[in-house]
């Protein structure tokens, strides 16, 4: 036979070898770095905005979100082209051969045929560790092949094909649309999952509205803020303590550490959020939210109707529901939603852990419902802090020896505490306070009428103008600052 | 219609440095980076496809976004103000950069992997202390690594088989010098590496205890404040170390005159960009031997056209005042001095052995020296052709307790960088100068094994 095993093995490895070498050098377009914001973000906007009628529109975003996608991987845009012509077609088929068991044999290949690209570009390494635990397998592991957005962009496509198979939607019969429903750079690299339903309208026809634009612009800088000033700060403390001084934390240090992933981790993805619903606005798509102040949860399960909304959404549609939902099975299908979110924030068991300790919580809360309800807020709330920011622990060391020690850290550390802390303290307290302030959810606690909410919403409107500007001016501040990269020579 | 503006004003704002990129003059060296800034890179289609292209474009905004450096000191005053900053307390700066890798090898179970990255932690965690205005490097060598620094200076004892006198002055980090009690184990710690050092050296290798003549002063200022590098003052008694071993007597500092360089805010200011060590710049002292010198510089490859040098060189100020021994690291250097004894020596350092050379001219005819991280000169070779008595490994630790940087002082008996032999030309003929800056590819190319290291010394 002229394609062997071995033959196909070896050419196999020889396309993850090339992958590799290409990984080495490429570095991702991401909304928060000066690329972006003052070369990419204003020829988008001015050819968009300068062209006349829908399609052309959408021809432009569509070029320019794989211009975006391959600016870090040019690679793998055959792998996003695939993707979407793959599902195009699905669900055109599945569409037309509704109500036959070919719509079912269409769907199905099409959630076959994207959880096997999962599988094999973000999970092959995982999986190839696990068999070779057990049996040596005769050719090494693939490495570093994940391409970017593949987690994003196959959920998308997998909700537009179930979908048209429910009949939800009706398939997308222009090209150049689903490309660009698929390639959105908007949402394409870190979320969120935009179900097709919810912008099917606004891909054919939308409106440019000079106040949305507005509002969508306001959304970004807020986003850009979150995530360079708050999340890469936090980070900077995270790595310092989790990293740098692991070793030699003692027990409030090791969760002031943790804490700071907590905050990193939210204001980082939510920053992300932001900036994408911001930049989708403007472009006369409106995104729905993916994070509604998850820090003042009083349960975990409420915890997970406020965070990453658009992937708890996804996975009660297209899996809880299926499973059975509340009728049937509750606690199975609860356990294998959370086993399986876990594994989709990445291909390593702690994720899976970290899924299954909520899934735990989550069953644990639905039969303690009657003492819950009658749990004072504030005690359910501290409950589901300490929860949560001792997930992050699990969420942050891959290594499960490394967490294991860290929990000692966390609960039994004997180490004084270093006097540098407090002055850690003290030189971000401006910065801590703002995240509190940005973690209440105003919205829910003062009435629309009240007089403080009309008093802020009139004075944003006033100057949204000068805190957009500022809002931005610090960014690129701090972005610049990242690019300072003094000589390092007395290493040596 | 006031949103309409809004909306086409900030369009504006954002576009202009895409202009202004484009438009204005660039700048190609960063002086407070020391750097080159990235250049715009050319497109190849194997350039594009590798993502070597997009990388290059973004590295070139980053470096020459419309200006970068004032944004980059505004940057500082934020993150300055970010919180109350409690006046003359003790703070730990992560600078990222500065942090090696902590990859550990597979083989390890849980336990050693946890030594191992505590281990790590204490050496390469690019943590630096800031207390009163001054950084100290947070970390203490490594006594596992030490070894194989002596093992090095050890083979160059056996090659020279006694001919020739090595020494090893290695200086601790300033971590040694912390004036807070509860960092006091940092001395201890450094004294197990340069301890590790002293043990493990043998045929006649000899150890210059600088660390503890330093510890005889624990009240004056051996290290600068702002910058990694030692004061003239620590390269003083690191001198009087290396006499006592070497049996020479030291040059009272008194006899020497003394000049001064204010401000100085040197690398680890540079790293950090503290407020309060800009507020406390360092002054620096510097005292200069009676003695009449020629210095030449070299290029890392031949002994061609050496370049007008000296010992001291006043001109550097700011930044760069540390520059004023030896005019700054080069390949290799030769300073000829009036001293008249026979005697002459090899300094092999990296820059901290800038400040100890300058004392040593008081006790060598030639000095030769050699900076092992850029010179392609043959070590051995440079020893035989000049008859040379002595060689100083004079480095700061990080150099002798770093593989990479053993291999490089290892690899200087390969360097193909040989002395020519000298010729004597008719009186009619000119010899013609070739000015040769430009290194020989085989040079560059060239691979050498230095594993046969000590298989070619024995």
């Amino acid at each position: 036979m002229f394609f062997t095993t071995d033959k196909i093995i070896f050419y196999l490895l020889q396309i993850t070898n090339y992958c590799t070498f290409v990984r080495l050098f490429s570095k991702d377009m991401v909304f928060s770095s000066l690329s972006f914001l003052y070369i990419f973000l204003p020829i988008v906007l001015i050819l968009y905005f300068s062209c006349p009628g829908k399609l052309i529109k959408n021809l432009i975003l569509t070029v320019f979100s794989y211009i975006f996608y391959a600016w870090g991987e040019p690679m793998w845009i055959i792998l996003l082209i695939f993707s979407s012509l793959f599902d195009y077609f699905n669900g055109i088929l599945i569409y037309k051969w509704r109500g036959h068991i070919f719509s079912k044999v269409m769907v199905i290949v099409s959630i076959v045929g994207n959880l096997s690209l999962l599988l094999a570009f973000k999970y092959g390494g995982f999986i190839w560790e696990n068999i070779n635990f057990f049996v040596e397998l005769p050719f090494p592991k693939p490495e570093n092949t994940l391409p970017i957005g593949i987690s994003f962009y196959t959920f998308q496509t997998i909700s537009y094909t179930i979908d048209v198979y429910r009949k939800i939607v009706k398939p997308q019969y222009n090209i150049i649309n689903f490309l660009m429903f698929v390639s959105l750079f908007t949402q394409l690299v870190a979320g969120p999952i935009v179900r097709y339903k919810t912008i099917t309208r606004e891909i054919e026809n939308r409106k440019i509205n000079w106040d949305d634009i507005w509002s969508g612009v306001s959304r970004f800088s807020i986003g850009m803020f979150k995530k360079v000033l708050i999340a890469n700060t936090a980070g900077m403390l995270v790595e310092k303590y989790l990293d740098a001084q692991y070793f030699n934390l003692s027990i409030p240090e090791a969760w002031f550490g943790i804490t700071m992933f907590s905050v990193q981790l939210y204001f980082d993805f939510s920053g992300y959020s932001d900036m994408a619903i911001g930049l989708g606005r403007v472009f006369g798509f409106h995104f729905d939210e993916n994070f509604k102040h998850p820090y003042a949860a009083t349960s975990v399960a409420d915890f997970y109707r406020r965070w990453h909304i658009s992937l708890g959404r996804f996975f009660r549609d297209y899996v809880y529901i299926p499973l059975g939902g509340n009728r049937r099975k509750q606690d199975r299908n609860i356990m294998i939603v959370w086993l399986l979110t876990g594994l989709w924030h990445g291909a390593s068991w702690n994720f899976v852990l970290w899924g299954g300790y909520f899934g735990c919580f989550m069953i644990i809360e639905k039969y303690s419902k009657s003492i819950l309800d009658k749990t004072p807020l504030a005690i359910k709330h501290l409950y589901t802090i300490i929860l949560i920011i001792f997930s992050r622990a699990i969420f942050y060391f891959v290594d499960f020896d490394k967490l294991r020690a860290f929990i000692g850290i966390l609960f039994t550390s004997k180490k004084p505490i270093n006097p540098a802390f407090y002055s850690d303290l003290s030189a971000h307290s401006f910065l801590f306070i703002l995240v509190i302030i940005l973690c209440i959810p105003w919205n829910e606690i003062l009435a629309k009428d009240s007089k403080i909410w009309i008093v802020s919403t009139k004075f944003y409107n006033s100057y949204s103008f000068a805190i957009n500007i500022l809002l931005l001016a610090l960014s690129t501040i701090m972005l610049v600052d990242a690019t300072y990269n003094p000589f390092i020579y007395f290493r040596f | 219609m006031k949103i309409k503006i809004y909306i086409i004003l900030l369009l504006f704002i954002i576009s202009s440095p895409l202009f202004l990129l484009f438009t204005t003059e660039n700048i190609y060296v960063s002086q407070t980076e020391r750097r080159e800034l990235a250049k715009l890179p050319k497109l190849t289609f194997s350039s594009y496809l590798s993502g070597s292209w997009s990388n290059g474009i973004d590295k070139y905004i980053d470096d020459h976004f419309p200006f970068r450096q004032n944004i980059i000191y505004i940057a500082s005053i934020i993150r300055h103000n970010m919180g109350f900053q409690i006046k003359d307390r003790e703070r730990i700066l992560y600078i990222p950069r500065l942090k090696g890798n902590a990859n550990y090898p597979d083989d390890l179970d849980s336990a050693s992997k946890i030594n191992y990255l505590t281990d790590f932690n204490e050496a390469m965690a690019g943590n630096l202390l800031v207390l009163n205005g001054c950084i100290y490097t947070l970390n203490s060598g490594s006594p596992t690594v030490a070894p194989a620094f002596s093992k090095m200076l050890s083979d160059y004892a056996l090659q020279f088989e006694g001919k020739v006198r090595v020494f090893s002055c290695v200086a601790p980090l300033s971590s040694a010098f912390i004036p807070v009690e509860r960092y006091a184990r940092y001395n201890g710690e450094n004294k197990k590496t340069l301890d590790a050092i002293r043990d493990n050296l043998t045929n006649g290798a000899i150890f210059c205890d600088v660390l503890g003549e330093l510890n005889k002063h624990p009240n004056e200022k051996l290290f600068f404040g702002s910058d990694h590098h030692w004061t003239a003052l620590g390269a003083y008694y690191a001198y009087i170390s290396f006499c006592e071993a070497a049996g020479f007597e030291a040059i009272p500092l008194e006899s020497m005159t003394y000049k001064y360089k204010y401000p100085f805010l040197g690398t680890l200011y540079e790293q950090t960009r503290d407020k309060t060590v800009r507020d406390n710049p360092d002054t620096m002292k510097y005292y200069m031997p009676d003695v009449f010198t020629v210095a030449e510089r070299y290029n890392a490859y031949n002994y061609n056209a050496p370049c007008h040098s000296e010992v001291f060189c006043e001109h550097f100020s700011g930044g760069g005042s540390y520059s004023t021994f030896l005019c700054g690291d080069a390949p290799l250097i030769k300073i000829t001095t009036d001293t008249r004894n026979g005697k002459k020596a090899v300094v092999i350092k990296n820059s901290m052995g800038n400040a100890f050379s300058v004392y040593l001219i008081s006790h060598y005819e030639e000095i030769f020296v050699l900076d092992f991280r850029y010179s392609k000169h043959n070590l051995i070779d440079l020893i035989e052709k000049n008859n040379i008595n002595d060689i100083i490994f004079a480095l700061g630790m990080y150099g002798a307790v770093n593989h990479g940087t053993i291999n490089m002082m290892k690899q200087m008996a390969f360097n193909r960088g040989k002395m020519p032999e000298i010729i004597t030309l008719p009186d009619t003929v000119a010899p013609d100068i070739i000015v040769d800056s430009i290194p020989p590819e085989e040079f560059i190319n060239e691979e050498i094994n230095t594993d046969s290291l000590s298989e070619t010394i024995n």
